[in-house]
């Protein structure tokens, strides 16, 4: 993927999951490219994150070329791959907001540490998928 | 000459196993920042304010708490006339008791737990069966060996009170009109009891379970006041804002910081004890044997589907919420994983809430340190903890610890004992 604004995405998403290192933070913003080229920019609504909150995140998608991926199916699982676990709740992505922004309800972390998701994403360009991991 | 060379080796390396595992590590002189931060998260100064309860309107009454707070020492509110909630939970015990098995009209099946901080909570009973207070408080009232009544004497009790009836009607709709007989009925209880609920028509039913509601909410709204207070463990989080100084000695003692240190890192206790009230109020399997004499239970895998059936749960007929507003019912998990797996208590006041565990199995906290550097195999599914392998002078540091989380409860002394009659 030789998108300008991809590479501003994939820059921006480094330097974002920078601070978590620590252990002690996390931005609420990430940008993460799929296996397929497209982006998903994700937002927060708990910001920063925390643990032990329930609350939602909206994903953006956006085509290689940049334009908001509408219509799209999109699912995430996850959980704590140093602590053999998975999601404490079972969030659903429960609707697409405005073109390619989708609304994702009921995130929670219970834990401290490194967390792993995959969404995975159905759209007409077909399946796609993109993983994130981030410290709380 | 060879005897007391083996007599020498012997003695060295018994020694050597005795200093190993009794010595303490040296402290460090400093935490690193990560640490430090891992600490001041579990400081009462970071607790946010109590979560609201969207599906209880009078959450935040003080009527409606000081409604609660009659009920909840009341022991008219069971079938013997000897059972009230402070029965069990017991303020002058950090709202538990000092039972291995509740005792109601008759002995029960669970451990007491407490009930400070639980406001902060969304799920309750060890299971997570229901998702409110207000529809946590009605279960007992109604459960045959706890306080065996039913919900229309609950009614009529609310009805026949003055007190009661006056300040219940301050807060909700007037009381319906109830029918001279049956005198007792609820759609659960015996078939006597059952029979009586059918008999009664559905706008009345209606309207008893609102009541029967009601005093849940009220109860709740009493309950939410009942807060941990601050400990010695959080004056020193909140002096590590300046200082990333161990300080051993001026509020935390050598083996309290070791076990503190112990705690959020090699021991992992953190994972689940987290935040300010030391519980990420989430269900885990930790291997703890079955109560004796009963089946390991399923825990948090039937507990999910009870709270999805409760008629009282957020999103039933009797909340206050938008459905929109459930969240945590909405997108509960219902996976295998759960099978086995009971509700991270509080560690706060943990040293004066003896015994431990679901059922009350683990008598004292050298067994629940032994317990969690085992890590044994589970009855049921698989224990998520793994063996810690510290020595036994770490396990005594990480005790040593629990005692610095104790301090008298942040509630007004008032809410703490029986209310006055003028209340």
């Amino acid at each position: 993927m030789t998108s300008p604004t991809l590479r501003i995405f994939q820059l921006t998403g480094f330097f974002l999951w920078l601070p978590a290192i620590n252990g002690w933070s996390q931005s609420a913003t990430f940008s993460l490219t799929t296996n397929q080229g497209s982006a998903l920019e994700i937002f927060s609504q708990l910001d920063p994150l925390a643990i032990n909150t329930i609350h939602s995140w909206e994903l953006v998608l956006y085509t290689a070329d940049g334009a908001p991926l509408s219509g799209a199916l999109m699912s995430v699982v996850g959980g704590m791959p140093d602590h053999d676990h998975g999601l404490p709740t079972s969030p659903v992505v429960t609707g697409e907001v405005t073109p390619g922004r989708y609304l994702l309800e009921g995130m929670r972390f219970h834990m401290p540490g490194r967390w792993l998701l995959t969404f995975d994403v159905i759209s007409d360009q077909g399946s796609e998928s993109a993983t994130l991991e981030f410290r709380l | 000459m060879t005897r007391i060379l083996i007599a020498g080796c012997t003695l060295t390396a018994v020694v050597g196993l005795l200093a190993w595992r009794l010595l303490p590590d040296p402290l460090r002189a400093e935490w690193t920042p990560a640490q430090r931060a891992l600490i001041q998260s579990l400081s009462l100064s970071r607790l946010p304010a109590t979560p609201g309860d969207p599906s209880n309107a009078v959450a935040e009454s003080e009527l409606a708490a000081q409604l609660g707070h009659r009920l909840y020492f009341d022991q008219r509110l069971s079938g013997n006339g000897k059972v009230a909630c402070a029965n069990c939970h017991q303020p002058q015990n950090y709202f538990t008791d000092d039972r291995t098995l509740a005792v109601g009209t008759q002995k029960g099946f669970r451990h007491t737990p407490s009930l400070v901080g639980l406001a902060f909570s969304p799920w309750f009973y060890w299971d997570g069966r229901k998702d409110s207070q207000w529809a946590q408080a009605l279960a007992p009232i109604e459960a045959g060996h706890e306080h065996n009544l039913d919900r229309l004497q609950v009614v009529r009790l609310i009805a026949e009170d003055p007190l009661y009836k006056s300040q219940y009607e301050s807060l909700f709709d007037p009381l319906p009109a109830l029918p001279t007989a049956p005198h007792s009925a609820s759609p659960l209880g015996n078939e006597l009891l059952r029979n009586n609920w059918e008999s009664l028509n559905l706008d009345l039913q209606l309207d008893i379970n609102r009541v029967f509601a009601n005093v849940g909410k009220a109860l709740a709204a009493y309950q939410r006041k009942i807060k941990p207070g601050r400990s010695r463990f959080d004056d020193y989080a909140d002096s590590l804002t300046d200082s990333s100084a161990l300080m051993p000695g001026s509020l935390l003692s050598k083996d309290e910081l070791a076990g503190l240190a112990l705690f959020i890192d090699q021991a992992q206790c953190i994972s689940c004890h987290n935040g300010p009230l030391l519980t990420n109020f989430e269900f885990h399997n930790t291997g703890v044997l079955a109560i004796a004499g009963q089946l390991p239970p399923m825990g948090r895998y039937d507990g999910i589907r009870l709270a999805r059936q409760d008629e009282f749960n957020c999103l039933g007929n009797y909340s206050d919420a938008e459905p929109s507003q459930c969240t945590e019912l909405r997108f509960a998990k219902d996976e295998n994983d759960l099978v086995g797996a009971h509700k991270t208590p509080t560690l706060r006041n943990v040293t004066e809430t003896a015994p431990y565990m679901h059922g009350g199995q683990i008598t004292d906290l050298g067994e629940v340190m032994e317990h969690y550097n085992e890590a044994p195999t589970s009855m049921l599914s698989h224990n998520e903890a793994k063996p810690l392998a510290l020595r036994s002078v770490q396990l005594k540091q990480l005790e040593a610890f629990m005692t610095t989380l104790t301090a008298p409860l942040q509630t007004e002394q008032k809410w703490l004992k029986p209310p006055d009659k003028s209340d």
